[in-house]
């Protein structure tokens, strides 16, 4: 175990050292003036000119050579410092916090209610393979992974803030807020989780030591438990993982959709503005987001499922 | 059988979801009934620009339009100049103004305006990039007495509208660090600044210091929301109370929606073509005008803006009531004339259709941004005609910057854009940078006329009422006939309100939301 | 001796557990579903090919048939530039199907090159790869696919290579775990101890089981690639108009959704056949 978490440390530090230049190297490599880029994302379409733009090269020092400006980002890295916005001149942790805390607060709400839902209607499914509530979950999955997220928002907004009036169509910043947004994702998550859930509990219901531990005569709820839940959760929690991750990156639909704050708005944000540092910033909290996720996956894992693996898959 | 335990470990989950769902309506029901109380005292007011900056260069206008901070003079609803913190101000010589402060104006924090305070708002404002001032012959700004009196370097007539733009708004001076960057907006208007979550909130709420009539809606949000499909939702369900920045698409949806009622102004903006002047094809008049019977004004205001009052007939539009002249010879769409005028200038059919002359094929780029969702449209639209006619026009949307960094560099073909001829309250300002004779960012590119820029420097040093209606007549002549750029549509902004507010003004300038003058309506 | 229920690999790279799963029943249904799926794509199929010649004009424009309803000889109707929707429909579909098949080929090719390749040769040709992949994992997809648009200002080919770089790593990853084990086994052991080359043991021993977790992994990678390109299009940095494109279309579309909503739809159903053929096609191929 701590063995792991300490090729996962490493592994973090890598990773930011890596995809923070990579990002530096390829933002700087896009066609387009930089100092245009930022004055536009500063004074807007009305009053940018090339005035402004020289303002913001002097201002910025964008003169000087690339290298230099990738070391100071580093200096200031290698100080926790991640700098401010070249274009709103914000402080850079600030508002990678609210944009990261409110991609969270989403992925949270939305995996909840997925995993909620999923694995319940699995679980029922999972029952009776081949029944009624089976074939209808199966219908109920693959018509919510073939909506396209954004027309399933449009939906979700039509049903629930226009013609009933019971939740806020969009927006951010009451607590209700997220309701429809989180909804719009976990209805693809659900099915998701659902069908997960059906097929490993089924299978595992089928494999011999659970069919032994009936023979021995443990009583079904702690088959359940002991077997087929532990067995099933070991490949329930690394899906939890991979959707997280893609929740937290991928939801930029949904966050255009519904005005919700979070990283997909920022990057995008950052990309069209050539907002270099906040793009630096954004992608590493990503990368580390993903490792922690990875690692979360395979402690949990370990714990649930304690029998040592193959790792390494060469020698 | 093993199947009884499942069953009831599925009864304990379906229960388990049953209590989830339960607290979920019960949430839902107490938020339904927060936001009853919210539509009773906080207004709820959503547009498309985000809260990127608190500088008053870069905040977008919003601390202006939400009345938090006021600038010297003001406009009003027919876009004149009226008092702001300024009550009076006049010119003692050709270059010296005085403003006149309203002497009970107080700062959210309690402090009076003083001269001293506006003054030094005033000189951060001319030393920081994105201000109007300073391209302004200011010599000096100093405090006289109770008075603010501006020193210029030669006479400027157009000193008060410069003084309108928010770009000058007067922050009280706790609002400064020792840099002179904001650290927070104080300013002295009808409403105080509650709360700011960059980039999407902003809370206010009515101010106990300011020396007018006190508010009817004393508490509002503004949020940010950029689509505006979901803009039209929002107001559609009842969730804002003023929607701003709608669309041609869904105010023609909302037009029948109960409840709801549409605002309207036509904005002194134009959707124009800049035309790169040095450009081996476009340098020539004739094609000029022939790129401008391509256009088919009429149908694409009608289908693609939905309004076909917006077809433009020239640059200014009727709201600029002083620089539209009804005499003009309108511009038409005639495909016919546009080939006959290509025809003239020495482009020839060439055999795929498209003009060729001396061996070149008439290709060219046209450049232009997503920001304002109509401007790919319309240049979807444009990209059609000018096919009809014969030119190979390509389309590259991009970033808006992209427009003036092509002017630099020389590389820009033809640009679209929407210009705000009363970014300064007076047109002739924005004119005088925009058609310098040496070009301008987002005016002409490689053109020039003489008697234009004679016109708007005169224009500049003050002119008597009946000289300055000529010299406008003149200029409007010559952007007519010489068309270094080309208009394609006026514009109209629209507004949808909950008919639990009464008192909606639209600003023709968008300066002002003027909120603090709405009232609920029960 | 009984197998876990979770396959190693399915732990060990969780971001493709989703095609991992272990197939677990045949019932009666699936072969339904399948043909429904198959059905469907075939009919998208013969749309793409044959619909572009039947209607040539997806970006003449009309502007005074702006959004005019559907008549027998437009059987969508018009959009709101007055351009013929089943044209653009059309031509729309080809484009996507195209692109995204274009897309999972490229990086099925090479995530299956790079893994067998890592697998076998091992050592630092491995750790280089491995390396390289992590490290394109811990990029957030959308960045890439975002900084590739960027690049290409609206183009075709970059957002093609943005899609391949970031699709290939799940080939790489599943290749890799998968011929690790394969290899190692006592199959590929016997072979080699009879002599049998590399290209022996790569037709006889990894590709049979390789294949089936392909074919799936691409059905599923077609899905997503048509999602990735309409979703740029919704937010407005996809390929750039007047190419016809599902995602462009369904977005600029998607205010006319009361006005006229056969524009609307019809892009939609499009995708959203797309994806329910593929998905009936994977249920049953991840099972079989």
């Amino acid at each position: 175990m701590l063995r792991l978490l300490r090729r996962r440390a490493l592994q973090a530090v890598g990773v930011t050292l890596v995809v923070s230049t990579a990002c530096f190297v390829m933002i700087r490599t896009l066609p387009g003036d930089l100092a245009f880029r930022i004055a536009a994302g500063r004074y807007g379409y009305d009053q940018v000119d090339a005035a402004s733009a020289e303002g913001v090269r002097a201002e910025l020092g964008l003169d000087r050579p690339a290298w230099q400006q990738l070391l100071e980002w580093w200096a200031g890295l290698a100080r926790l410092d991640l700098g401010t916005s070249l274009v709103t001149r914000a402080s850079i942790a600030d508002e990678l916090g609210h944009a990261l805390g409110a991609s969270l607060h989403l992925a949270a709400v939305a995996l909840a209610m997925g995993c909620l839902v999923g694995v319940t209607l699995g679980a029922a499914a999972a029952h009776r393979p081949g029944g009624a509530l089976d074939k209808l979950t199966t219908l109920a999955v693959v018509g919510s992974r073939a909506l396209p997220p954004f027309i399933l928002g449009l939906l979700l907004i039509l049903v629930f803030a226009v013609h009933l009036g019971v939740l806020p169509a969009a927006g951010h910043g009451q607590a209700s807020n997220v309701a429809l947004p989180a909804a719009a994702l976990a209805i693809g998550l659900a099915g998701l989780f659902a069908r997960i859930t059906r097929d490993t509990v089924v299978q595992v219901r089928a494999t011999e030591y659970v069919q032994f531990a009936r023979t021995k005569g443990l009583n079904g709820r702690l088959v359940l438990t002991r077997h087929v839940l532990r067995n099933s959760g070991v490949t329930v929690v690394s899906y939890v993982g991979v959707q997280a991750l893609i929740l937290i990156e991928g939801v930029i639909v949904i966050e255009s959709l519904f005005g919700w704050p979070g990283l997909g708005h920022a990057l995008v944000h950052a990309v069209f503005w050539r907002d270099v540092p906040m793009i630096q910033a954004t992608a590493v909290a990503l990368a580390l987001l993903v490792v922690v996720i990875n690692t979360a996956v395979d402690v949990s894992t370990a714990a649930m499922d304690p029998r040592p693996r193959v790792k390494e898959v060469t020698p | 059988m093993a199947s009884t335990p499942t069953l009831r470990t599925a009864r304990a989950i379906v229960a388990l979801t049953a209590v989830v769902a339960l607290t979920a309506c019960t949430t839902t029901s107490d938020t339904r009934d927060g936001t009853a109380a919210v539509t009773g005292g906080t207004l709820s007011v959503v547009g498309p620009v985000e809260v990127h900056s608190l500088e008053p260069a870069t905040s977008s206008e919003l601390f202006t339009r939400l009345q938090v901070s006021e600038t010297l003079v003001a406009t009003d609803a027919d876009g004149a100049l009226r008092a702001g913190l300024a009550t009076g101000w006049h010119a003692d010589d050709d270059t010296t103004w005085r403003f006149e402060l309203r002497p009970t104006a107080v700062f959210h924090d309690g402090e009076p305006v003083t001269a001293d305070a506006v003054v030094a708002a005033l000189q951060i404002a001319y030393d920081k990039e994105g201000s109007p001032l300073t391209g302004a012959p200011v010599a000096e700004i100093g405090v006289d007495g109770d008075d603010i009196v501006v020193r210029l370097d030669e006479p400027f007539a157009s000193l008060p509208a410069v003084l309108a733009h928010t770009s000058t708004q007067v922050l009280a001076p706790s609002s400064y660090d020792e840099d002179g960057a904001v650290t927070e907006v104080i300013g002295s208007g009808p409403y105080a600044i509650s709360a700011v979550h960059p980039p999407q909130r902003i809370e206010v709420t009515a101010s106990e210091h300011w020396d007018g009539t006190a508010p009817a809606i004393t508490d509002v949000t503004y949020q940010a929301v950029s689509r505006a499909e979901s803009r039209a939702l929002m107001a559609e369900s009842g969730q804002s109370d003023v929607t701003l920045g709608m669309d041609p698409v869904s105010l023609q949806r909302l037009q029948d929606v109960d409840g709801v009622q549409i605002h309207s102004v036509t904005l002194p903006r134009t959707i124009q073509m800049k035309v790169n002047g040095e450009h081996p094809a476009l340098g020539d008049p004739l094609v000029r005008q022939a790129l401008s019977a391509a256009l088919d004004r009429q149908g694409m205001a009608t289908a693609l803006l939905r309004d076909p009052e917006m077809a433009a007939t020239q640059l200014f539009p009727p709201s600029l009531a002083d620089w539209h002249q009804d005499d003009l010879t309108a511009l038409e769409h005639d495909a016919d004339e546009a080939r006959r005028l290509l025809a003239e200038a020495g482009w020839e059919e060439g055999p795929d259709g498209i003009l060729v002359r001396d061996g070149e094929r008439f290709e060219i780029t046209l450049r232009t941004f997503p920001d304002r969702p109509e401007l790919p449209i319309l240049a979807t639209a444009i990209q059609a005609a000018f096919a009809d006619v014969g030119i190979d026009l390509s389309v590259s949307i991009s970033n808006s910057s992209e427009i003036p960094a092509g002017h630099q560099d020389g590389t820009l073909d033809v640009g679209l854009y929407a210009r705000n001829y009363a970014l300064v309250p007076d047109p002739a300002v924005t004119l005088l940078g925009d058609f310098a004779p040496e070009g301008s960012d987002w005016g002409a590119m490689g053109w020039n006329d003489e008697d234009l820029t004679a016109a708007l420097e005169a224009m500049a040093e003050g002119l008597d009422d009946a000289q300055a209606a000529d010299a406008r007549a003149q200029v409007a002549q010559i952007m007519q006939d010489e068309l270094p750029v080309i208009p394609v549509a006026w514009y109209r902004q629209s507004a949808v309100v909950n008919e639990r507010v009464a008192g909606m003004t639209l600003d023709p300038l968008e300066r002002s939301w003027w909120l603090s003058e709405l009232t609920w309506s029960s | 001796m009984t197998r876990p229920a979770p396959e190693p690999a399915a732990v060990a790279l969780p971001q493709v557990a989703s095609v991992l799963v272990p197939p677990t029943r045949r019932t009666a249904d699936r072969p339904a579903l399948w043909w429904a799926g198959a059905v469907t794509l075939a009919l998208l199929v013969l749309f793409a090919l044959l619909g572009p010649l039947i209607w040539r004009e997806p970006i003449a424009q009309d502007l005074s048939r702006f959004l005019q309803a559907p008549t027998p000889a437009e059987p969508l109707g018009h959009d709101h530039l007055g351009r013929s929707v089943i044209a653009r429909l059309a031509h729309a579909t080809r484009l996507s199907l195209v692109l995204a098949i274009l897309c999972v080929t490229v990086a099925m090719i090479a995530g299956t090159l790079t893994g067998i390749l890592a697998a076998w040769r091992g050592r630092w040709v491995d750790t280089l790869l491995h390396g390289l992949s992590e490290t394109l994992v811990a990029i957030p997809a959308l960045l890439i696919v975002l900084i590739a648009s960027a690049a290409g200002g609206g183009g075709l080919t970059m957002l093609f290579v943005g899609i391949a770089l970031v699709q290939w790593i799940e080939y790489f990853r599943v290749v890799r775990a998968r011929s690790g084990v394969l290899l190692a086994g006592p199959g590929v052991e016997a072979a080699r101890l009879l002599g049998l080359g590399p290209v022996h043991v790569l037709r006889r021993h990894l590709w049979p089981e390789l294949r089936p977790v392909l074919l799936t992994m691409a059905s599923f990678g077609i899905g997503t690639a048509v999602l990735t390109l309409s979703t740029l299009g919704f937010v407005g940095v996809g390929v750039s108009p007047p190419t016809p494109e599902l995602g462009l279309m369904i977005t600029e579309a998607f205010p006319f959704y009361s006005e006229a909503p056969w524009m609307s739809l019809a892009p939609v159903l499009v995708l959203a056949a797309t994806l329910l053929g593929l998905l009936g096609i994977r249920g049953t191929e991840a099972r079989s």
